[in-house]
């Protein structure tokens, strides 16, 4: 009996060791990243406390043996409980969080080799109207017919026709607030209401609405509020890592 | 004077000459007059010259003078000494290149400057002929070499002087460049939990593809002390909402760089002298980063280097050890 308890005993002794390295990871890796409060170690302990619950294993002669093991697996079953729900919290939590991240409009629909044209600025002539005005987005010189694509998940709120000037457009609603826009396609290949996934075709490149030359309006709006795109992706891939990227997300997408 | 030309006669004349007088019808002693008296004796004097010349020529081409066995040996012995010269030289250029690579290999390796370039010790003038004056001469070819070999010899003495000079510097600023040098863990990280991504080809987080990743991320809570890495100056103090998000630059000097990326807030101002140690921002999630996280990159001499090797201040070496096994581990980086 007794070797069986102290090869019990070890197993206890083993699994609480885990369970802090558990803790350890849980408190000093995800939960400081994920911006989450740290579990105070009271509250992982647990324990009831007051009442002697073990009255009934007193009285034996290996009775503190028998105290320290049950008190022990207690506090083994609060600790795994606790860190259960933690795990499942910062498990939330995280997904949370990559789903935001996959919603974040966070690269640009065409290759960034491509040049840049008017940026988000005030224009004192139009190209076309030649009056000055306000131009909220960020224009790509790209060739007729390029490829747009998604630059975060989201879902199709409006496209077709734009008579104020975009010509063919697609808007896509990102939650979180955030907005991007997509004008003067020649083509469009979304329709209203899809959910589509980042990098997924939206249309093609043209110069519909009031343009003076085929290329891109790409305009993202937080809560209302018109941002400068150029914040909202980095030049930072080659023309290879760019058609690398969309055919990674292509391959885990339904679409195309 | 009449005894002179009688003398002279007796010696020039031994035959009188006698000519026939149709007047007289008797011969007369002819008589020459001075002007033919000179000519003749210059006719003499010019045979007699050349033939002395021919003679001698002939006997010299035969018979050295004394005094030119004298200066034949003297220009012996000079060979003599050139040769030696040069056996000199050649030890003297052997010196030289020892001397060249214990610059090179032992003092320019420890304080880490670029080794002198033999281009640039030989560092020949080149163009003009500077020997011109010593052309011509019999030995000009042993003259101009020895000199050549000289010239080659003083430019390379007088560069490894300057060579000598520079070290003596690099070793006074030794001392300020250990204290410049990162050497340092950015961030507090007590057992090494907080090393989250290496330097090298990891998966990007957004683009979702491989791409080289330039530096080195700890993962921290928001508002984590970041730490200086070596003695230098704040070269940029960025608030962006891309990229690096707000980011911290110092040079160290001696060509190195560092960054610090994705702070939430600084705590120091473009052009501000830092020390080791100094608090100079707090960590946070701005710019392309998935989650709270210091992104930090060094850069030596315009390059990325891996930020592992330069934290030798801080950690031992089976910690440094465990470092690289942790930094290679991940998949995944925070960008």
């Amino acid at each position: 009996m007794k070797l069986q308890y102290s090869l019990i005993g070890r197993q206890i002794d083993n699994s609480l060791s885990s369970l802090s390295s558990f803790r350890l990871s849980d408190d000093v890796r995800y939960r400081p990243i994920l911006d989450m409060d740290t579990i105070a170690e009271s509250f992982r302990r647990g324990g009831y406390g007051g009442v002697d619950r073990y009255r009934d294993l007193k009285g034996y002669i290996n009775s503190d043996l028998l105290i320290s093991f049950r008190s022990k697996i207690e506090l083994i079953k609060n600790m795994s409980n606790v860190q259960i729900e933690s795990f499942k919290s910062v498990a939330e939590r995280s997904a949370e969080w990559k789903r935001e991240m996959d919603h974040f409009p966070g690269i640009s629909p065409v290759s960034v080799n491509f040049r840049l044209g008017d940026g988000f600025k005030f224009r004192y002539k139009h190209p076309v109207l030649g009056t000055s005005r306000w131009h909220y987005g960020q224009d790509f010189r790209v060739p007729y017919g390029t490829e747009i694509y998604a630059t975060g998940d989201g879902t199709v709120i409006e496209s077709g026709w734009n008579s104020g000037g975009f010509g063919n457009y697609v808007i896509i609603d990102h939650g979180y607030g955030l907005r991007s826009t997509y004008g003067h396609l020649s083509e469009i290949k979304v329709s209203k209401g899809m959910n589509i996934k980042r990098c997924d075709l939206l249309g093609l490149s043209g110069s519909t609405g009031t343009s003076s030359g085929p290329h891109l309006h790409y305009e993202i709006n937080q809560f209302g509020q018109h941002k400068n795109p150029i914040y909202f992706f980095n030049n930072d891939m080659s023309e290879e890592e760019f058609s690398e990227m969309i055919q990674a997300f292509g391959s885990k997408s339904k679409f195309r | 004077m009449i005894f002179f030309r009688i003398d002279y006669l007796c010696l020039v004349m031994p035959k009188t000459k006698y000519k026939f007088n149709p007047d007289s019808l008797s011969y007369d002693k002819v008589r020459l007059g001075v002007k033919e008296l000179f000519f003749r004796f210059l006719a003499y004097l010019t045979a007699s010259v050349i033939i002395a010349v021919i003679y001698w020529v002939i006997f010299a081409s035969f018979f050295d003078s004394p005094k030119e066995k004298a200066l034949e040996r003297e220009v012996e012995q000079m060979t003599i000494q050139y040769d030696l010269i040069h056996r000199e030289m050649a030890n003297i250029e052997n010196v030289l290149v020892g001397l060249q690579k214990t610059d090179d290999n032992l003092y320019r390796t420890i304080f880490e400057a670029e080794p002198i370039p033999d281009t640039k010790r030989d560092g020949g003038v080149g163009g003009v002929n500077r020997y011109e004056s010593l052309e011509g001469y019999t030995n000009s070819r042993l003259v101009i070499e020895t000199a050549t070999r000289l010239d080659k010899i003083r430019k390379r003495v007088y560069v490894q002087s300057k060579s000598f000079d520079d070290l003596i510097e690099l070793a006074q600023n030794k001392e300020d460049m250990l204290r410049s040098i990162p050497a340092i863990l950015p961030i507090s990280n007590k057992d090494l939990t907080r090393t989250a991504s290496g330097f090298g080809l990891r998966i990007h987080p957004i683009y979702k593809i491989i791409k080289f990743h330039y530096g080195m991320d700890f993962t921290s809570p928001a508002g984590t002390d970041v730490y200086s890495t070596g003695n230098g100056v704040v070269i940029k103090c960025l608030s962006s909402k891309r990229g690096y998000g707000n980011h911290i630059i110092i040079d160290h000097g001696f060509g190195y760089i560092s960054l610090y990326a994705h702070l939430s807030n600084f705590n120091v101002r473009v052009r501000q002298k830092v020390q080791r140690g100094d608090v100079i921002g707090f960590v946070g999630n701005t710019g392309t980063s998935v989650a709270n996280h210091l992104h930090y990159e060094i850069k030596l001499n315009g390059t990325n280097v891996d930020p592992v090797n330069y934290y030798f201040e801080d950690l031992s070496p089976e910690e440094y050890e465990r470092m690289i096994e942790i930094a290679s581990k991940t998949g995944q980086s925070f960008d």
